[in-house]
Protein backbone atom coordinates (compact mmCIF):
# COMPACT_ATOMS: atom_id res chain seq x y z
CA UNK A 1 0.00 0.00 0.00
CA UNK A 2 1.28 3.19 -1.19
CA UNK A 3 2.22 6.00 1.28
CA UNK A 4 -0.71 8.18 0.08
CA UNK A 5 -3.21 5.15 0.62
CA UNK A 6 -1.88 4.28 3.90
CA UNK A 7 -2.36 8.37 4.95
CA UNK A 8 -6.12 8.76 3.51
CA UNK A 9 -6.65 5.21 5.94
CA UNK A 10 -5.87 6.83 8.80
CA UNK A 11 -6.92 10.13 8.18
CA UNK A 12 -10.48 8.44 7.35
CA UNK A 13 -10.28 6.35 10.33
CA UNK A 14 -8.35 7.35 13.23
CA UNK A 15 -10.46 9.58 15.53
CA UNK A 16 -13.26 7.37 15.73
CA UNK A 17 -10.94 4.22 16.45
CA UNK A 18 -10.26 6.79 19.37
CA UNK A 19 -13.18 7.46 20.71
CA UNK A 20 -13.95 4.15 20.73
CA UNK A 21 -10.50 2.80 22.25
CA UNK A 22 -11.31 5.52 24.64
CA UNK A 23 -14.91 4.06 25.60
CA UNK A 24 -12.99 0.71 26.18
CA UNK A 25 -9.54 1.13 27.65
CA UNK A 26 -10.78 4.63 29.99
CA UNK A 27 -7.75 5.99 29.95
CA UNK A 28 -6.72 8.19 27.03
CA UNK A 29 -3.02 6.94 27.23
CA UNK A 30 -4.23 3.34 26.34
CA UNK A 31 -7.15 4.64 23.64
CA UNK A 32 -3.76 6.07 21.66
CA UNK A 33 -1.95 2.85 22.23
CA UNK A 34 -4.76 0.57 21.19
CA UNK A 35 -5.29 3.14 17.75
CA UNK A 36 -1.07 2.54 16.94
CA UNK A 37 -1.23 -0.84 17.32
CA UNK A 38 -4.23 -1.41 15.24
CA UNK A 39 -2.63 0.69 12.27
CA UNK A 40 0.73 -1.16 13.18
CA UNK A 41 -1.53 -4.24 12.30
CA UNK A 42 -2.51 -2.89 9.41
CA UNK A 43 0.50 -2.12 8.05
CA UNK A 44 2.38 -4.92 8.68
CA UNK A 45 -0.08 -7.81 7.94
CA UNK A 46 -0.28 -6.57 4.22
CA UNK A 47 -3.41 -5.56 3.48
CA UNK A 48 -4.07 -5.51 -0.20
CA UNK A 49 -5.53 -2.27 -2.11
CA UNK A 50 -8.30 -4.11 -3.09
CA UNK A 51 -9.67 -4.14 0.46
CA UNK A 52 -9.81 -0.91 1.62
CA UNK A 53 -13.19 -1.17 1.22
CA UNK A 54 -13.46 -2.94 4.35
CA UNK A 55 -11.01 -0.98 5.61
CA UNK A 56 -13.65 0.69 8.49
CA UNK A 57 -14.73 -3.10 9.94
CA UNK A 58 -11.62 -4.83 9.92
CA UNK A 59 -10.28 -1.26 11.55
CA UNK A 60 -13.00 -1.91 14.32
CA UNK A 61 -12.82 -5.40 14.85
CA UNK A 62 -8.92 -5.53 15.42
CA UNK A 63 -9.02 -2.60 17.91
CA UNK A 64 -11.81 -4.78 19.92
CA UNK A 65 -9.53 -7.94 19.48
CA UNK A 66 -6.29 -5.58 20.79
CA UNK A 67 -8.60 -4.48 23.94
CA UNK A 68 -9.89 -8.05 24.17
CA UNK A 69 -5.90 -9.79 24.30
CA UNK A 70 -5.19 -6.82 26.93
CA UNK A 71 -7.63 -8.02 29.20
CA UNK A 72 -8.99 -11.00 30.76
CA UNK A 73 -13.00 -11.54 30.21
CA UNK A 74 -14.99 -10.48 32.71
CA UNK A 75 -16.72 -13.42 33.99
CA UNK A 76 -20.10 -12.03 34.11
CA UNK A 77 -20.39 -11.59 30.33
CA UNK A 78 -22.48 -14.81 29.96
CA UNK A 79 -25.02 -14.44 32.78
CA UNK A 80 -25.33 -10.73 31.97
CA UNK A 81 -27.11 -12.13 28.42
CA UNK A 82 -29.54 -13.89 30.73
CA UNK A 83 -31.02 -10.91 32.23
CA UNK A 84 -34.29 -9.76 31.51
CA UNK A 85 -34.62 -6.69 29.08
CA UNK A 86 -33.87 -3.56 30.38
CA UNK A 87 -35.75 -0.69 31.25
CA UNK A 88 -36.75 1.12 27.83
CA UNK A 89 -38.38 4.37 28.89
CA UNK A 90 -36.56 7.62 27.84
CA UNK A 91 -37.83 10.42 29.64
CA UNK A 92 -37.77 14.28 28.85
CA UNK A 93 -35.19 14.67 31.56
CA UNK A 94 -32.92 12.40 30.27
CA UNK A 95 -32.96 14.08 26.76
CA UNK A 96 -32.04 17.01 28.60
CA UNK A 97 -29.33 15.57 30.66
CA UNK A 98 -26.98 14.31 27.98
CA UNK A 99 -27.87 18.03 26.16
CA UNK A 100 -26.51 20.31 28.74
CA UNK A 101 -23.40 17.69 29.86
CA UNK A 102 -20.19 18.21 28.64
CA UNK A 103 -18.49 15.60 26.35
CA UNK A 104 -16.26 14.64 28.85
CA UNK A 105 -18.62 13.76 31.30
CA UNK A 106 -20.94 11.84 29.08
CA UNK A 107 -17.39 10.15 28.40
CA UNK A 108 -17.30 9.47 31.69
CA UNK A 109 -20.62 8.21 32.26
CA UNK A 110 -20.31 5.85 29.02
CA UNK A 111 -16.87 4.44 30.65
CA UNK A 112 -19.03 3.23 33.51
CA UNK A 113 -21.16 1.12 31.83
CA UNK A 114 -20.16 -2.25 31.69
CA UNK A 115 -17.71 -3.61 28.77
CA UNK A 116 -20.26 -6.11 26.96
CA UNK A 117 -22.51 -3.18 26.66
CA UNK A 118 -19.74 -0.30 26.27
CA UNK A 119 -18.40 -2.06 22.90
CA UNK A 120 -21.65 -1.84 20.90
CA UNK A 121 -22.95 1.60 22.20
CA UNK A 122 -20.04 3.22 21.61
CA UNK A 123 -19.95 1.75 18.11
CA UNK A 124 -23.69 2.45 17.73
CA UNK A 125 -23.18 6.17 19.00
CA UNK A 126 -20.12 6.98 16.42
CA UNK A 127 -22.83 6.43 14.06
CA UNK A 128 -20.38 5.10 11.73
CA UNK A 129 -21.26 1.71 11.58
CA UNK A 130 -25.37 -0.35 11.41
CA UNK A 131 -26.19 -2.71 13.49
CA UNK A 132 -25.16 -5.62 11.25
CA UNK A 133 -21.65 -4.27 11.11
CA UNK A 134 -21.48 -3.66 14.90
CA UNK A 135 -22.46 -7.05 15.16
CA UNK A 136 -19.80 -8.03 12.17
CA UNK A 137 -17.46 -5.99 14.02
CA UNK A 138 -18.30 -7.78 18.03
CA UNK A 139 -18.52 -10.99 16.04
CA UNK A 140 -21.72 -11.89 18.18
CA UNK A 141 -25.81 -12.11 16.14
CA UNK A 142 -27.59 -9.25 15.41
CA UNK A 143 -30.30 -10.00 17.88
CA UNK A 144 -27.43 -9.69 20.94
CA UNK A 145 -26.12 -6.41 19.64
CA UNK A 146 -29.48 -4.84 19.57
CA UNK A 147 -30.28 -6.79 23.24
CA UNK A 148 -26.70 -5.19 24.69
CA UNK A 149 -28.05 -1.84 22.93
CA UNK A 150 -30.94 -1.51 25.02
CA UNK A 151 -29.30 -3.11 28.06
CA UNK A 152 -26.73 -0.30 27.40
CA UNK A 153 -28.73 2.78 27.10
CA UNK A 154 -30.60 1.84 30.37
CA UNK A 155 -26.88 1.58 31.98
CA UNK A 156 -25.86 4.76 30.41
CA UNK A 157 -29.00 6.77 31.44
CA UNK A 158 -28.46 5.80 35.13
CA UNK A 159 -24.43 6.27 34.76
CA UNK A 160 -25.24 9.82 33.31
CA UNK A 161 -27.69 10.81 35.92
CA UNK A 162 -25.13 9.97 38.64
CA UNK A 163 -22.39 11.69 36.61
CA UNK A 164 -24.53 14.64 36.97
CA UNK A 165 -25.08 14.21 40.78
CA UNK A 166 -21.94 13.86 41.70
CA UNK A 167 -20.90 16.81 39.83
CA UNK A 168 -23.32 18.87 41.88
CA UNK A 169 -22.29 17.68 45.23
CA UNK A 170 -18.65 18.72 43.98
CA UNK A 171 -19.74 22.38 43.64
CA UNK A 172 -19.18 24.22 46.84
CA UNK A 173 -21.44 27.23 47.09
CA UNK A 174 -20.59 30.02 47.61
CA UNK A 175 -21.71 32.15 50.79
CA UNK A 176 -20.29 35.38 50.74
CA UNK A 177 -18.37 37.59 53.61
CA UNK A 178 -21.52 37.25 55.27
CA UNK A 179 -21.49 33.49 55.45
CA UNK A 180 -17.60 33.67 57.39
CA UNK A 181 -16.56 32.92 60.47
CA UNK A 182 -13.78 34.73 61.86
CA UNK A 183 -12.04 32.82 64.18
CA UNK B 1 -45.34 -6.11 17.08
CA UNK B 2 -46.28 -5.26 19.87
CA UNK B 3 -44.74 -1.86 21.26
CA UNK B 4 -42.08 -3.43 23.45
CA UNK B 5 -40.99 -5.68 20.27
CA UNK B 6 -40.47 -2.56 18.24
CA UNK B 7 -38.78 -0.51 20.96
CA UNK B 8 -36.38 -2.92 20.88
CA UNK B 9 -35.91 -2.99 17.48
CA UNK B 10 -35.61 0.79 17.07
CA UNK B 11 -32.97 1.17 19.93
CA UNK B 12 -30.50 0.01 17.30
CA UNK B 13 -31.92 2.72 14.69
CA UNK B 14 -28.91 5.52 14.28
CA UNK B 15 -30.44 9.24 14.98
CA UNK B 16 -28.88 10.59 11.94
CA UNK B 17 -31.45 8.66 9.96
CA UNK B 18 -29.03 6.26 7.93
CA UNK B 19 -30.92 3.64 8.73
CA UNK B 20 -33.73 5.00 7.34
CA UNK B 21 -34.04 2.47 4.44
CA UNK B 22 -33.34 -0.96 6.20
CA UNK B 23 -36.31 -3.01 5.72
CA UNK B 24 -35.42 -4.61 9.21
CA UNK B 25 -36.82 -0.97 10.75
CA UNK B 26 -39.91 -0.96 8.40
CA UNK B 27 -42.37 -2.26 10.33
CA UNK B 28 -41.51 -0.60 13.93
CA UNK B 29 -41.38 2.82 12.11
CA UNK B 30 -44.63 2.52 10.51
CA UNK B 31 -45.90 1.52 13.98
CA UNK B 32 -44.22 4.73 15.46
CA UNK B 33 -46.28 6.69 13.14
CA UNK B 34 -49.51 5.17 14.12
CA UNK B 35 -49.28 4.97 17.57
CA UNK B 36 -48.74 8.27 19.38
CA UNK B 37 -47.32 7.21 22.41
CA UNK B 38 -44.74 4.95 20.60
CA UNK B 39 -44.05 7.95 18.47
CA UNK B 40 -43.25 10.48 21.26
CA UNK B 41 -40.74 7.55 23.26
CA UNK B 42 -38.64 7.28 19.69
CA UNK B 43 -39.01 11.02 19.66
CA UNK B 44 -36.97 11.31 22.69
CA UNK B 45 -35.05 8.02 22.38
CA UNK B 46 -33.61 9.62 18.98
CA UNK B 47 -32.86 13.30 20.34
CA UNK B 48 -30.95 11.38 23.49
CA UNK B 49 -29.02 8.97 20.98
CA UNK B 50 -28.57 12.29 18.66
CA UNK B 51 -27.31 14.29 22.02
CA UNK B 52 -25.07 11.29 22.97
CA UNK B 53 -23.49 10.63 19.48
CA UNK B 54 -22.72 14.58 19.30
CA UNK B 55 -20.95 14.82 22.74
CA UNK B 56 -18.99 11.58 21.65
CA UNK B 57 -17.91 12.73 18.42
CA UNK B 58 -16.93 16.19 20.27
CA UNK B 59 -14.06 14.13 21.77
CA UNK B 60 -10.57 14.55 19.83
CA UNK B 61 -7.43 12.39 19.79
CA UNK B 62 -4.50 13.83 21.35
CA UNK B 63 -2.33 16.17 19.44
CA UNK B 64 0.43 14.13 17.84
CA UNK B 65 -1.40 10.60 17.61
CA UNK B 66 -1.84 11.00 13.70
CA UNK B 67 2.04 11.90 12.94
CA UNK B 68 2.71 9.06 15.53
CA UNK B 69 0.40 6.21 13.54
CA UNK B 70 2.34 7.40 10.39
CA UNK B 71 5.30 7.73 11.52
CA UNK B 72 5.17 4.25 13.24
CA UNK B 73 4.00 2.63 10.25
CA UNK B 74 6.50 4.21 8.06
CA UNK B 75 9.06 2.31 10.64
CA UNK B 76 7.45 -0.79 10.32
CA UNK B 77 6.46 -0.87 6.52
CA UNK B 78 9.08 -3.26 5.46
CA UNK B 79 7.37 -6.26 5.02
CA UNK B 80 8.70 -9.30 6.72
CA UNK B 81 8.56 -13.19 5.23
CA UNK B 82 6.72 -15.85 7.27
CA UNK B 83 9.23 -17.71 9.06
CA UNK B 84 8.64 -21.24 7.29
CA UNK B 85 11.32 -23.31 9.71
CA UNK B 86 11.84 -23.72 12.68
CA UNK B 87 14.40 -21.55 15.05
CA UNK B 88 17.54 -23.87 15.54
CA UNK B 89 17.74 -23.82 11.49
CA UNK B 90 17.91 -19.85 11.34
CA UNK B 91 21.25 -19.36 12.10
CA UNK B 92 22.34 -22.23 9.28
CA UNK B 93 20.14 -20.32 6.99
CA UNK B 94 21.56 -16.86 7.41
CA UNK B 95 25.16 -18.67 7.32
CA UNK B 96 23.97 -19.99 3.79
CA UNK B 97 22.65 -16.67 2.96
CA UNK B 98 25.76 -14.81 4.15
CA UNK B 99 28.24 -17.22 1.68
CA UNK B 100 25.99 -16.58 -1.18
CA UNK B 101 25.70 -13.08 -0.81
CA UNK B 102 29.72 -13.11 -0.44
CA UNK B 103 30.08 -15.74 -3.66
CA UNK B 104 27.80 -13.73 -5.74
CA UNK B 105 29.77 -9.78 -4.81
CA UNK B 106 33.14 -12.11 -5.53
CA UNK B 107 31.86 -13.04 -9.04
CA UNK B 108 35.37 -13.75 -10.57
CA UNK B 109 33.87 -12.08 -13.82
CA UNK B 110 30.85 -10.12 -12.78
CA UNK B 111 29.21 -10.01 -16.03
CA UNK B 112 29.25 -13.62 -16.62
CA UNK B 113 26.23 -14.42 -13.53
CA UNK B 114 23.54 -15.70 -15.45
CA UNK B 115 19.53 -15.29 -15.22
CA UNK B 116 18.83 -18.39 -13.35
CA UNK B 117 21.73 -17.32 -10.33
CA UNK B 118 19.95 -14.14 -10.26
CA UNK B 119 16.69 -15.67 -10.00
CA UNK B 120 18.52 -17.81 -7.11
CA UNK B 121 19.78 -14.47 -5.30
CA UNK B 122 16.51 -12.56 -5.37
CA UNK B 123 14.86 -15.85 -4.14
CA UNK B 124 17.21 -16.27 -1.14
CA UNK B 125 16.90 -12.69 -0.57
CA UNK B 126 13.34 -13.17 -0.44
CA UNK B 127 13.40 -15.39 2.33
CA UNK B 128 15.59 -14.00 4.13
CA UNK B 129 16.58 -10.49 3.67
CA UNK B 130 15.73 -7.24 5.69
CA UNK B 131 13.05 -5.68 3.03
CA UNK B 132 12.00 -2.11 3.44
CA UNK B 133 12.87 0.71 1.27
CA UNK B 134 11.86 4.45 1.72
CA UNK B 135 11.79 7.64 -0.85
CA UNK B 136 9.23 9.64 -3.07
CA UNK B 137 10.90 7.40 -6.19
CA UNK B 138 10.40 4.40 -4.61
CA UNK B 139 6.80 4.93 -3.73
CA UNK B 140 5.50 5.80 -7.31
CA UNK B 141 7.30 2.76 -8.35
CA UNK B 142 5.53 1.05 -5.43
CA UNK B 143 2.03 2.42 -6.24
CA UNK B 144 2.46 1.51 -9.95
CA UNK B 145 3.69 -2.19 -9.04
CA UNK B 146 0.43 -2.41 -7.00
CA UNK B 147 -1.78 -1.46 -9.63
CA UNK B 148 -4.23 -4.90 -10.74
CA UNK B 149 -4.59 -3.22 -14.23
CA UNK B 150 -0.56 -2.77 -14.82
CA UNK B 151 0.59 -5.75 -16.46
CA UNK B 152 4.80 -6.02 -16.26
CA UNK B 153 5.49 -7.22 -19.17
CA UNK B 154 4.15 -3.93 -20.94
CA UNK B 155 7.01 -2.00 -18.77
CA UNK B 156 8.02 -0.77 -16.28
CA UNK B 157 9.46 2.61 -15.47
CA UNK B 158 12.45 2.92 -14.03
CA UNK B 159 14.84 5.33 -13.12
CA UNK B 160 17.89 3.14 -11.54
CA UNK B 161 19.77 6.35 -10.45
CA UNK B 162 16.78 8.14 -9.23
CA UNK B 163 15.76 5.00 -7.38
CA UNK B 164 19.12 4.05 -5.85
CA UNK B 165 19.91 7.51 -4.82
CA UNK B 166 17.11 8.66 -2.95
CA UNK B 167 16.45 5.64 -0.71
CA UNK B 168 15.20 2.71 -2.43
CA UNK B 169 16.99 -0.24 -1.03
CA UNK B 170 20.26 -1.36 -2.99
CA UNK B 171 21.83 -4.87 -2.69
CA UNK B 172 24.74 -6.58 -4.15
CA UNK B 173 24.94 -8.87 -6.50
CA UNK B 174 28.17 -10.20 -8.50
CA UNK B 175 29.22 -6.40 -7.74
CA UNK B 176 26.54 -4.73 -9.22
CA UNK B 177 23.70 -2.78 -7.96
CA UNK B 178 20.63 -4.59 -7.53
CA UNK B 179 17.02 -2.79 -6.73
CA UNK B 180 14.61 -3.93 -4.37
CA UNK B 181 11.58 -3.00 -4.35
CA UNK B 182 8.59 -5.00 -2.28
CA UNK B 183 4.64 -4.25 -3.28
CA UNK B 184 1.47 -5.98 -3.12
CA UNK B 185 -1.59 -7.52 -5.06
CA UNK B 186 -4.61 -9.28 -4.15
CA UNK B 187 -3.35 -9.31 -0.53
CA UNK B 188 0.34 -10.85 -1.32
CA UNK B 189 3.44 -9.59 -1.25
CA UNK B 190 5.88 -9.62 -4.53
CA UNK B 191 9.60 -8.49 -4.56
CA UNK B 192 10.79 -6.73 -7.38
CA UNK B 193 14.62 -7.19 -8.10
CA UNK B 194 16.07 -4.83 -10.81
CA UNK B 195 19.42 -4.72 -12.55
CA UNK B 196 20.39 -2.62 -15.24
CA UNK B 197 21.17 -5.40 -18.32
CA UNK B 198 24.14 -3.49 -18.96
CA UNK B 199 25.68 -4.84 -16.19
CA UNK B 200 25.18 -8.06 -17.10
CA UNK B 201 26.16 -9.07 -20.36
CA UNK B 202 25.74 -12.35 -20.05
CA UNK B 203 22.13 -12.16 -19.69
CA UNK B 204 20.05 -11.88 -23.19
CA UNK B 205 18.15 -8.61 -23.38
CA UNK B 206 14.64 -7.51 -24.46
CA UNK B 207 13.49 -11.39 -23.48
CA UNK B 208 10.04 -12.47 -22.98
CA UNK B 209 9.68 -13.79 -19.00
CA UNK B 210 10.81 -17.09 -17.80
CA UNK B 211 8.86 -18.51 -14.78
CA UNK B 212 10.01 -20.89 -12.21
CA UNK B 213 8.64 -22.68 -8.89
CA UNK B 214 11.41 -23.80 -6.45
CA UNK B 215 11.76 -24.07 -2.57
CA UNK B 216 8.34 -22.44 -2.24
CA UNK B 217 8.39 -19.10 -4.55
CA UNK B 218 7.69 -18.18 -7.63
CA UNK B 219 9.38 -16.35 -9.94
CA UNK B 220 9.73 -14.16 -13.19
CA UNK B 221 12.85 -13.61 -14.75
CA UNK B 222 12.86 -10.74 -17.77
CA UNK B 223 13.92 -7.74 -19.66
CA UNK B 224 13.01 -4.85 -21.69
CA UNK B 225 16.57 -4.11 -23.06
CA UNK B 226 17.99 -1.33 -20.36
CA UNK B 227 17.07 -3.64 -17.17
CA UNK B 228 16.51 -6.57 -16.07
CA UNK B 229 14.16 -7.59 -13.92
CA UNK B 230 13.29 -10.42 -10.90
CA UNK B 231 9.79 -10.91 -9.44
CA UNK B 232 9.37 -13.41 -6.68
CA UNK B 233 6.76 -14.08 -4.18
CA UNK B 234 5.76 -16.89 -1.44
CA UNK B 235 1.72 -16.70 -3.01
CA UNK B 236 2.95 -19.19 -6.05
CA UNK B 237 3.92 -19.31 -9.45
CA UNK B 238 0.14 -18.21 -11.40
CA UNK B 239 -0.05 -15.23 -8.80
CA UNK B 240 3.64 -14.09 -10.43
CA UNK B 241 2.08 -15.29 -13.78
CA UNK B 242 -0.70 -12.59 -13.49
CA UNK B 243 1.11 -9.70 -12.97
CA UNK B 244 2.94 -10.02 -16.29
Amino acid sequence: MSNEVFTQLVDAHYAPLYRFALSLAKRPADAGDLVQQTFFIWATKGHGLRELSKAKSWLFTTLYREFLHGQRRDTRVSSLEDLPPGESDVAAEDVDRATRMDAASVVAALQTVDEVFRAPLTLFYLEDLSYSEIADTLEVPIGTVMSRLSRGKAQLRAALEQEEAAAKSKIVPFTGAQGRKHS
Amino acid sequence: MNNNEAKFVLGAYRANGRDAGDPTFGAAVAQAKADPALGAWLARARAHDGAMAAKLNEIMPPAGLREAILAGARASRAPKVARRFPTMWFALAASVAVLLTATFALWPNRGAASTTQLTAFAREDTAHGTHGGHGEVEGSLQVMLSQPSNRLSAGVPVDFAALRATGCRTLNFAGHDVLEVCFQREGAWFHCYIVNAADFPAMAKDTAADFEQKAGFGSASWSDGVHRFVVVSNAGLDAVKRLL
